[in-house]
């Protein structure tokens, strides 16, 4: 029985009076991938957002590990192990790379390890170690998404949560994002992927939920949501 | 027919205050006096509750459109600009007391107001003001100095004309704001308040607006400042260009509940009947006072008496 | 002969210039910090730094302490000052969406310090006198205060405290990083509450050491606040913000300014000289007072 590494049932959010999930559950087994993939504005954000603690849920739980989240405020989510690496990367632009990263590790759950974490994450993106000293607004966009997953990388997540990774990047760089991500899990990482980009995260991912207007309305192993005519109708015959 | 009701209210409480001078002696009356000072706040707080509380812009700056019509006011007088001889009391000279500042709000709002970020205009309008006194203090002959400008005050007689402008005055200044919450003008206020970005994008045209209710705003601090003129005799720096002016309206608006009507007259009337008793029983202590409400208002009931604060208060 | 004369004038008007310019620099590196982790325009900074050089006095005054001694007492006293004034104030009403709230605390809290200053204190300027305090060093056939160089050293040497404190240390950083993006720095744990108060406890505490500064230097009074921070917010304008040095380089360009035109032009004017700036910049560049000119990624 393989382990709920993080277990989402029946979120309700609303921003104001615009009520944004309605019911929506979802689970990521320990060691996979999962992906969340929708046109935009279905919501997917608005997820990843709650479970990191950015937004407070009407109703439902988020439960991690077997322990309740719901409610928390973001630091206290990233200390427990759940990592997001924000849409648009959010960087802090004025600070450089290596700050960047120390930064990342700034819980306490991750601070003892930091100098181990930063190796690692050099080891991984020697691109990042060459470029330490520079200021991180000063990269290319595809340096700077690397940047983004090594910073949340360094808070030593159970879980990363990608929230549209290949938005304003180059083909050749999304398609080295997506290795980057299958590598990842194959380390050991779990992976909760929101995409646009719906063809490449299907590929990748072990589970797949489709979400439309705040509700889950498909869901399965990537590769049959791949084949499935009412996916390849609705989002990838709008792809090229 | 709705509407019968509430405006007849109006009349008929207009038409009592009015009387209230004939019933109650006018010059030994502290009701008339201090009636007539919550008038005048009324003026300078509507016209502060029109930029703040429906374009939601703080202006820090009534106490320096109060001024420049006090100052238009008495160098007319000096001057005999018209050569009637009898600057006491006219309408022209109230007007132009109220245009002047106007010109200065186009001035300084348009481009103030034309930028993104709110802090500039605040920020802006408190610096317009200091340069104003600077001007003022250094003015020499023309602005009389620190001094100020002295009006002949052996025209004075009675305070009627000034209780019953006063009333006038505040009636405008509720009637202006209330007629434009409820025209196209109001409504535009309304949304750009609410959300610059969709207003913006739904073809309002948002500085003509904001800058439109800046101006009426220092027209209405204007003539307030000439009916002061009227009543103090002399123009000074130290009497107009001090910050009270500019503090008593922004507190009082938003006790009252900023974005309202009523908010202001509530405002107004609780707030200068607080400071007035302050100033009897504790005279020097009640400066502080003012300090501290604005600040337990803001902390507690940020949306005022009558009602929230429009661009919403939503909590963390 | 007279072209000597000249020389020596203008260097001293500029030196004083810088001298005084460093507190206006103080206050508005305070104020920097304050706007960017919680975009608080702090307009009573300028009171606190009043009611700083009033502790001062009256330290002196009373208990015979001599200012630059106080520095350790009124620093602490600033610091916790900071963090209270945070907490009690300004914690909530950072969270909401309307940032003229903190404006109005912020214009309340000077009325209140300024008016509670002139009943407690009387509006009557005080200025500290001690042994040293009207003695000034030869330099080169100029005479610099003695007072206005120990000012100015204070505030060189706070602000490469604070600048290593943000440069170097991991709270320093996160300051940054929140004053960049607070929900970013949300995200890799960084509590707003935590940066905030240290943001606004050494906002205040730079007040104290500029109180101390002012204290020795200038004969002050309750409502010299109010001027204070809007000279504050000048220096700020032509510095930019961004940076704790373009603060303290701003303050000092205000306060050569201002030390030349009230010399050659007259007092008052000098000040309308500074406003006149001031608006300039508001109108055609505010990108030099509130707003980064860097692109958010």
């Amino acid at each position: 029985m393989e382990k709920r590494l993080l277990e989402i049932k029946d979120l309700h959010v609303s921003y104001g009076t615009v009520q944004a999930l309605w019911g929506v559950s979802l689970h990521v087994p320990e060691g996979s991938i999962v992906a969340l993939v929708g046109a935009n504005g279905a919501g997917k954000s608005t997820l990843l957002k709650t479970v990191s603690g950015m937004n407070r849920p009407q109703k439902g739980n988020i439960l991690f590990c077997g322990k309740d989240l719901t409610g928390l405020d973001p630091e206290e989510v990233v200390n427990a192990g759940i990592a997001l690496v924000p849409e648009g990367r959010r960087l802090f632009a004025r600070l450089t790379v290596k700050e960047n990263l120390e930064l990342g590790a700034y819980t306490p759950r991750a601070r003892p390890f930091v100098q181990e974490s930063m190796r690692q994450v050099y080891e991984l993106f020697p691109l990042l170690q060459t470029r330490s000293k520079q200021i991180s607004g000063s990269l290319s966009g595809g340096e700077q998404q690397m940047l983004a997953i090594a910073r949340s990388m360094m808070s030593k997540p159970t879980i990363l949560m990608l929230d549209e990774p290949s938005l304003g990047l180059s083909p050749l760089i999304v398609k080295m994002m997506f290795e980057l991500v299958e590598e990842l899990n194959r380390k050991g990482m779990t992976i909760l992927l929101v995409e646009q980009n719906i063809f490449q995260a299907l590929k990748i991912s072990h589970y797949a939920y489709v979400i439309k207007t705040g509700k889950i309305v498909l869901e399965g192993p990537g590769e049959e949501l791949l084949s499935d005519p009412e996916v390849q109708n609705a989002y990838l015959g709008a792809l090229e | 027919m709705k509407n019968i009701k509430p405006i007849g209210g109006v009349v008929l409480g207009a038409l009592l205050l009015g009387l209230i001078p004939f019933v109650s002696d006018s010059e030994k009356s502290y009701l008339v006096y201090f009636l007539f000072l919550t008038f005048c706040h009324i003026v300078l707080t509507q016209g502060w509750n029109l930029v703040a509380g429906y374009t939601g812009q703080i202006s820090l700056g009534t106490h320096a459109f109060f001024a420049l019509g006090a100052y238009t006011t008495a160098m007319i007088w000096r001057a005999d600009l018209f050569k009637w001889g009898d600057y006491y009391f006219d309408p022209v000279t109230m007007i132009l007391s109220g245009l002047v500042p106007v010109a200065f709000a186009l001035a300084i709002g348009i481009p103030l107001l034309s930028k993104l970020h709110g802090d500039y205009f605040a920020l802006g309008t408190l610096g317009f003001g200091e340069i104003l006194k600077v001007v003022c203090i250094k003015g020499g002959q023309f602005t009389g100095g620190p001094i100020g400008i002295m009006l002949p005050s052996s025209v004075y007689t009675t305070m009627k004309p000034h209780y019953w402008t006063a009333l006038f005055l505040a009636l405008l200044a509720t009637g202006v704001v209330y007629f434009m919450t409820k025209s196209r003008v109001g409504l535009a206020l309304v949304a750009i308040s609410e959300d610059e970005t969709a207003a913006s994008s739904s073809g309002i045209h948002i500085l003509k607006y904001k800058v439109l209710a800046f101006a009426i705003s220092a027209f209405l601090s204007g003539m307030c400042g000439s009916l002061y003129a009227y009543y103090l005799f002399q123009v000074s720096p130290e009497g107009f260009l001090i910050l009270r002016w500019t503090l008593y309206p922004v507190l009082m608006c938003v006790i009252g509940g900023s974005g309202t009507v009523i908010g202001p007259i509530v405002g107004s009337l609780l707030m200068t009947a607080v400071f007035t008793v302050a100033s009897i029983y504790l005279p020097g202590i009640h400066p502080i006072f003012s300090g501290i409400i604005i600040i337990l208002v803001m902390l507690f009931m940020p949306n005022g008496i009558t009602r929230l604060w429009k661009k919403g208060v939503q909590g963390g | 002969m007279f072209d000597y004369l000249n020389f020596n004038l203008l260097a001293q008007l500029f030196i004083n210039g810088i001298l005084f310019g460093t507190m206006y620099g103080l206050a508005a590196i305070g104020l920097s910090l304050i706007f960017g982790t919680m975009r608080i325009i702090f307009l009573s900074q300028g009171a606190v730094i009043i009611l700083m050089a009033y502790f001062c006095y009256w330290l002196f005054t009373l208990f015979k302490i001599d200012p630059y001694l106080s520095i350790p007492i009124i620093g602490l006293a600033a610091v916790v000052l900071g963090a209270g004034l945070y907490q009690g104030l300004f914690r909530r009403a950072v969270k909401m969406e309307d940032k003229n709230i903190t404006l109005l605390i912020a214009v309340g809290l000077m009325f209140l310090l300024e008016n509670l200053m002139a009943v407690m204190w009387t509006p009557n300027p005080r200025s500290i006198s001690t042994g040293y305090t009207s003695s000034s060093i030869p330099v080169g056939g100029l005479a610099i205060s003695f007072t206005r160089l120990i000012g100015f050293v204070m505030a060189m040497l706070s602000t490469a405290g604070v600048t290593i404190f943000l440069k170097r240390t991991l709270v320093g950083k996160a300051v940054r990083a929140a004053s960049e993006d607070i929900e970013a720095a949300r995200l890799v744990g960084i509590s707003p509450h935590w940066v905030n108060t240290i943001a606004f406890a050494i906002g205040i505490g730079l007040c104290g050491i500029a109180g101390i500064a002012l204290s020795t230097t200038y004969p002050f009074d309750p409502y010299f606040g109010f001027i204070f921070s809007l000279k504050a917010m000048i220096a700020l304008a032509l510095g930019g913000l961004g940076s704790v040095f373009g603060a303290l380089l701003g303050g000092i360009i205000l306060g050569t300014l201002e030390s030349w035109s009230s010399f050659f032009i007259s007092g008052g004017w000098a000040d309308a000289v500074g406003y006149g700036a001031f608006l300039l910049v508001l109108l055609f560049k505010p990108e030099g007072i509130l707003v980064r000119s860097v692109k958010k990624v």
